[in-house]
């Protein structure tokens, strides 16, 4: 094939190629917000009998966590005594008791080169009740995480098992559920 | 045949750029498990091609063709991925060929063919990390200048301008029309495999056609299935389905050809005359 035909359709099809990426630059750049669902937000503020697990460990593992979290505590605190004030004066004082997680399901997602994952947990007293994958948008088979949901039940958190294979879905799933729990940590 | 013959030969150099390739993008995201991955797809594909040779009682044995079809397969499957699934694939693929052969030439690609039925059968997360998937978007360059170098040596530049011609602009459609997901198609990793595949599977001399107006018809064939694959499933098959409806076509073609080429010489005289009532 002649040089200038090679470096004519070269360009020409440079060309399309540019076109086509300019065209869905817009679509490509829209970054979906990971969706906040406020489903059940209990106040749960007031539930003497209710956290027993939830100790002064939490206190301080809260204290390290974020600015957010200190907030919230103080909030809780506030509500706490609020709460108590209403009430008769014989109430015994208790432990204010301090969630890690607020109760709700909340949506993450994790995205990477090759797709992303949207992810709906449900929390409720502090642990982890329900995961479901809202959306699986990858390139690979859903099934290569179709077990991940029932292992984060397991195991309460987000580091599940590499599924050998399907590292890209793995690794999406779980910033999917991390962004979830954040959410449910600041919320 | 010498090295330095092989060496300019079209299978030297695609065996060549692979080769490099491999090296580049192992050093550069510094994980070897590549060229382990790379050595055992090349040492299986080597034994079952001299296999398949010695049972079909070849004279000649060369297994150039298996050690590339062996990089391709490492340099597309993820690097974590196990070794007994790539040397299943790389196996797959050279048993294939040896089973779909038409006039002592594989139908099929081989690459395409094992690593599509890997998919299949193996879930294998490919993430084609030897065509600088995971790498800047400005090490295309690399997969520019070896694509020129082999489609320039094999001379099958029709077939590539027809075939990325016609895909970009189905994508275009696509993305204008916003139908499945164009915009993934034409960024990394996808564009990387679209190169990739392009320029070093689609022109694999055995099982695409040669003449200048097949070759144009083999890369539109090849574009339009797969992006009608990709447009309405998305996934990783789209550009393997695409080829191996390509390798179809060359190959009812050039079996059709080759039956009107017997015909004509079985029977001259009815041929002669048809000749003349049409002239």
């Amino acid at each position: 094939m002649d040089k200038k035909w090679v470096i004519l359709c070269s360009t020409a099809v440079a060309a399309v190629y540019a076109a086509g990426y300019f065209t869905t630059e817009t679509q490509a750049s829209i970054v979906q917000p990971p969706l906040y669902i406020e489903e059940n937000h209990q106040s749960n503020d007031v539930q003497p009998n209710d956290m027993p697990t939830i100790s002064s460990q939490t206190n301080n593992s809260q204290t390290n966590n974020s600015q957010t979290n200190s907030s919230q505590t103080n909030n809780s605190q506030t509500n706490n005594s609020q709460t108590n004030s209403s009430q008769t004066n014989s109430v015994e004082p208790t432990t204010p008791i301090i969630r890690l997680y607020q109760d709700g399901t909340y949506t993450g997602l994790g995205k990477n080169r090759r797709g992303s994952i949207q992810v709906a947990v449900t929390f409720k007293n502090d642990k982890i009740t329900d995961v479901e994958i809202s959306k699986f948008a990858m390139h690979y088979s859903k099934r290569d995480v179709v077990g991940l949901p029932e292992e984060v039940l397991q195991i309460q958190s987000a580091q599940v098992r590499n599924v050998s294979g399907a590292t890209y879905s793995t690794r999406a799933f779980k910033d999917a559920i991390n962004d979830a729990m954040s959410q449910a940590q600041n919320a | 045949m010498k090295l330095h013959q092989w060496i300019k030969s079209p299978k030297g150099y695609v065996a060549i750029s692979m080769a490099a390739y491999l090296l580049i993008a192992s050093v550069w995201l510094h994980d070897m498990i590549g060229i382990i991955n790379g050595l055992v797809a090349v040492s299986v594909t080597l034994a079952v091609d001299i296999l398949c040779c010695y049972f079909e009682r070849r004279k000649r044995i060369m297994p150039d063709g298996a050690v590339i079809t062996g990089i391709i397969i490492s340099l597309i499957l993820g690097t974590n991925t196990s070794w007994f699934v790539v040397a299943a694939t790389a196996a797959g693929s050279i048993l294939l060929k040896h089973l779909f052969v038409h006039n002592n030439k594989p139908i099929f690609n081989p690459a395409a063919l094992g690593l599509l039925l890997s998919i299949l059968f193996f879930q294998t997360g490919q993430s084609w990390w030897g065509a600088f998937a995971d790498l800047p978007s400005w090490s295309v360059i690399f997969l520019l200048i070896g694509g020129y170098l082999v489609v320039n040596r094999v001379n099958k530049y029709p077939q590539i301008f027809a075939f990325f011609g016609t895909f970009f602009i189905l994508l275009f459609l696509m993305g204008h029309y916003k139908v499945g997901d164009a915009f993934d198609a034409l960024r990394s990793p996808f564009i990387n495999a679209t190169l990739f595949f392009g320029f070093f599977m689609l022109t694999d001399p055995p099982t695409s056609p040669a003449k200048v107006k097949d070759q144009i018809i083999f890369g539109i064939l090849t574009a339009l299935t797969g992006a009608v694959v990709y447009g309405l499933f998305g996934g990783l098959m789209y550009l393997f389905i695409g080829l191996l409806v390509g390798n179809l076509y060359h190959f009812l073609n050039t079996r059709a050809s080759k039956s009107v080429s017997k015909g004509a010489r079985s029977n001259p005289k009815k041929t002669a005359y048809s000749r003349r009532l049409y002239e």
